[in-house]
């Protein structure tokens, strides 16, 4: 049995479209997310601090969480309230590719690799593009898994690649 | 947050870090999960964790562990230098109540035309020295008495 039928093979290498975070990068923001990660880097709020890099930024892999739920979407906590299996997950805007025809199929993090190019200032408004990098079949002793690809590109508008990111998601 | 430190002050073997974070509480991830507006209910939801979906805790977010490797190779280069490239997998679970080191080795380097990079291994261990996010990572560092690293960043051409 395989799973890299060339339906699925036929994926590798699709792009999705290219779109901008809801919302510009916000001191505020920047703020609260560097008191959760616990990094008091002077450059998160000072412009005099992130002189090299143009004025204060963000920390370097805020580009890739800015992607949230915009105003006016439905609201999932509400409407799955009174789900018990509801595990609080919502998908927001997701990365702009289609869903792979793997109907049934679980859906491990299997890691990451991120490359970094520069940050996102202050004030700046981040894209972001994905594509199918590649799709591979592995043998293991509880049978054949799929190992997913997808690269995405994080951008500011003046088209400057701030980060990269290639993750693995396994489907089994 | 330094400065710099340069190519040639690094060697082989040499420990980065560690950085320590923790004891993790519960509001720690529910401040991490505001920030990022992420509702995933093990990260603060006891019952639902434990009952619904067996797990033995509070899981300390993958997300908010690989910030803690960014921050220890990203300080280590200091301004002059940058944290060009890390990986990772996510192994084990960390759990509400743990204190995590995040700890990084260089295993090589490598000198390129206008500065040079330092391969290191990276991670994260709990206090009983279980490892849960093993990578590696690519830094680079300016040559001493030469210019910065260039900003943005500039990879080497491929070989």
């Amino acid at each position: 049995m395989t799973l890299l039928t060339d339906e699925v093979r036929s994926y590798i290498g699709r792009e999705g479209p290219t779109f901008a975070a809801c919302d510009a990068v916000e001191a505020g923001a920047v703020r609260r997310y560097a008191q959760a990660i616990m990094d008091p880097d002077p450059a998160y709020a000072s412009d005099q601090e992130g002189v090299r890099y143009g004025g204060a930024v963000a920390p370097p892999l805020y580009p890739s969480f800015m992607f949230r739920t915009p105003f006016g979407a439905p609201d999932v906590l509400t409407e799955r309230a009174h789900d018990p299996d509801f595990d609080g997950i919502v998908m927001g805007v997701g990365n702009g590719l289609p869903e792979l025809p793997l109907h049934g199929l679980a859906l491990l993090n299997g890691g990451a690799e991120v490359e970094f190019f520069a940050y996102a200032r202050h004030g700046e408004r981040v894209l972001q593009k994905s594509h199918f990098a590649d799709i591979q079949e592995k043998q293991t002793k509880s049978g054949p898994m799929l190992l997913v690809i997808f690269e995405t590109e994080f951008t500011n508008e003046a088209g400057q690649l701030l980060l990269r990111s290639r993750k693995t998601i396994i489907r089994r | 947050m330094r400065e710099r430190i340069n190519f040639e002050d690094v060697s082989v073997g040499d420990a980065v870090g560690p950085l320590g974070k923790g004891p993790f509480t519960t509001p720690h991830l529910m401040r991490w999960s505001a920030a990022m507006e992420n509702w995933h209910k093990i990260h603060y939801d006891q019952p639902f964790t434990t009952g619904h979906d067996k797990l033995p805790g509070l899981l300390i977010n993958g997300s908010l562990k690989q910030q803690f490797i960014a921050q220890l190779l990203k300080d280590w280069a200091g301004r002059d230098g940058w944290m060009w490239k890390v990986s990772f997998q996510f192994r084990a679970m960390n759990v509400v109540g743990e204190t995590l080191s995040v700890w990084a080795r260089v295993t090589g380097k490598r000198e390129m035309p206008d500065y040079g990079l330092v391969d290191l291994d990276v991670g994260i261990s709990n206090e009983r020295g279980v490892e849960s996010t093993p990578g590696s990572a690519v830094v680079a560092l300016p040559y001493r008495g030469r210019a910065p690293v260039p900003y943005p960043f500039v990879p080497p051409a491929p070989v």
